[in-house]
């Protein structure tokens, strides 16, 4: 994302009310993030409030480190941060049984193109997952990162984005055939 | 043809996450064609990002408490701020968020006053999307070659006595037309517009009642994203499925041209 130079609002806004205005695009561009950031938070955690925590801590983070942003590309910042939280952090283990994904059949409904049943598996199936494999793999199929950007966000080689996700394919294919699912898209 | 790379497990990923050009996709198809094993492998990785992205699509939603969320931590005072203050650092940040798009009143609690008939104004604005947006024949009502008409029209029938249609050539998306439609149960406006890869996004303009509030929001339903405020008797929306960053800029344009 490139930022340019110009700050919103310097057309008209300047000095209103004689607030001493931070920039507003920060404080912006983290809110407009907030959905993103809360199914990558989903996605890489056991239950709704585990997601919820990391998605605050994240948030709270971002804004008491503003000063380390460099301008630059605030969105793979904001998912580093999400990320080194998540892995650094001993989240309280079994605070709840994983509930699998039915919460989510509550909240929007997506275009449901897999059987659902499957899904809970293969959502069930990512708990095998190492904590930094699940990251790639999810930064990568959920998040739509390139494997650049995830390199950026995890501070990790190209070649090390590429094993984990490997390794977490090759960890998913292997329990969901373990399972007799083989394609998800099969009819039974 | 001899020269061409061998296919990698690298390029196997590569492809189902559609990162590849059209001759290295050339080049994994064939490889794929002549291997089963490979075949398999390709089929599970798409079956498996395709389920991955189905099962948390759903949490990608915006919560009316998302704004509270990031002015909570102060913005303006460090992390050792008392609980009580977090509300006026709440304010404090609507108020830049004001600044940014021009001048709101501050507000956008959960325990504000409600929006009443304008709550269901994202919903519209999506719905109308949806339904329009796909349209390749009658998209609007009124195209763009009569937009001093487009614009005398809608703002007779929601008495806005000089409504002027946004220009957002300079986010790259010119007019497409216009049309008539009920927002909140009053007649409303719709102006369409399109960039040169054919992405539309909808700016919907409608009557907010007796309701003075203010506020700057997103709503995200089935992959479309709406970005809306109300200024005093008027609420608008824009909509698209457009990156939010540019949805973000449209709005601001928009904001930035409408009369207040």
């Amino acid at each position: 994302m490139s930022r340019s130079p110009d700050p919103h609002g310097t057309g008209e806004g300047g000095g209103r009310e004689g607030h001493a205005s931070p920039p507003p695009s920060f404080d912006a561009e983290i809110l407009a993030l907030l959905p993103q950031l809360r199914r990558y938070s989903r996605s890489l955690t056991r239950s709704d409030a585990d997601s919820e925590d990391l998605l605050q801590d994240c948030v709270e983070k971002a804004l008491t480190h503003r000063a380390q942003w460099r301008g630059a590309n605030i969105r793979s910042w904001a998912y580093r941060i999400m990320t080194n939280l998540h892995l650094n952090t001993r989240r309280a283990l079994a605070r709840r049984p994983s509930l699998g994904i039915e919460a989510a059949e509550t909240t929007a409904a997506p275009i449901a193109v897999s059987d659902p049943l499957e899904r809970n598996r293969l959502v069930q199936a990512l708990e095998i997952l190492p904590k930094e494999a699940r990251a790639v793999l999810m930064l990568v199929a959920v998040e739509g990162h390139s494997y650049q950007e995830v390199a950026d966000i995890m501070e990790i080689p190209i070649g090390t984005v590429m094993s984990r996700l490997s390794r977490a394919r090759q960890m998913l294919r292997q329990t969901l055939q373990e399972e007799n699912v083989i394609h998800l898209r099969s009819p039974r | 043809m001899s020269e061409r790379r061998p296919v990698s497990e690298a390029d196997l990923h590569a492809y189902a996450d559609g990162f590849l050009d059209e001759a290295d996709r050339k080049r994994v198809e064939d490889h794929l064609a002549e291997n089963p094993e490979a075949a398999r492998m390709m089929s599970d990785l798409q079956a498996q990002n395709e389920g991955l992205r189905n099962a948390f699509a759903p949490y990608s939603v915006s919560r009316a408490s998302d704004a509270q969320l990031v002015a909570g931590p102060s913005t303006t005072a460090k992390s050792a701020m008392p609980r009580r203050l977090t509300m006026a650092a709440a304010a404090a940040f609507i108020f830049a968020l004001g600044g940014l798009a021009g001048h709101f009143i501050p507000m956008a609690f959960e325990k504000a006053p409600t929006l009443t008939a304008m709550d269901a104004l994202p919903q519209e604005a999506s719905n109308a999307y949806l339904i329009y947006a796909s349209e390749v024949r009658h998209p609007v009502e009124v195209f763009a070659d009569q937009e001093a008409h487009l614009a005398k029209w809608l703002g007779k029938r929601l008495d806005i006595a000089d409504l002027k249609v946004p220009n957002l050539q300079s986010v790259g998306f010119k007019l497409v037309g216009g049309r008539l439609l009920p927002v909140a149960d009053k007649p409303g406006a719709m102006f369409m517009f399109e960039n040169e890869a054919g992405r539309r996004v909808t700016v919907l303009v409608g009557r907010n009642g007796e309701n003075r509030t203010t506020s700057f929001r997103f709503a995200s339903t089935g992959g479309v994203e709406t970005f809306y405020w109300i200024d005093g008797d008027l609420g608008y929306a824009v909509t698209g499925d457009i990156p939010r960053t540019l949805l973000q800029q449209i709005a601001e344009e928009c904001y930035r041209q409408f009369p207040s």
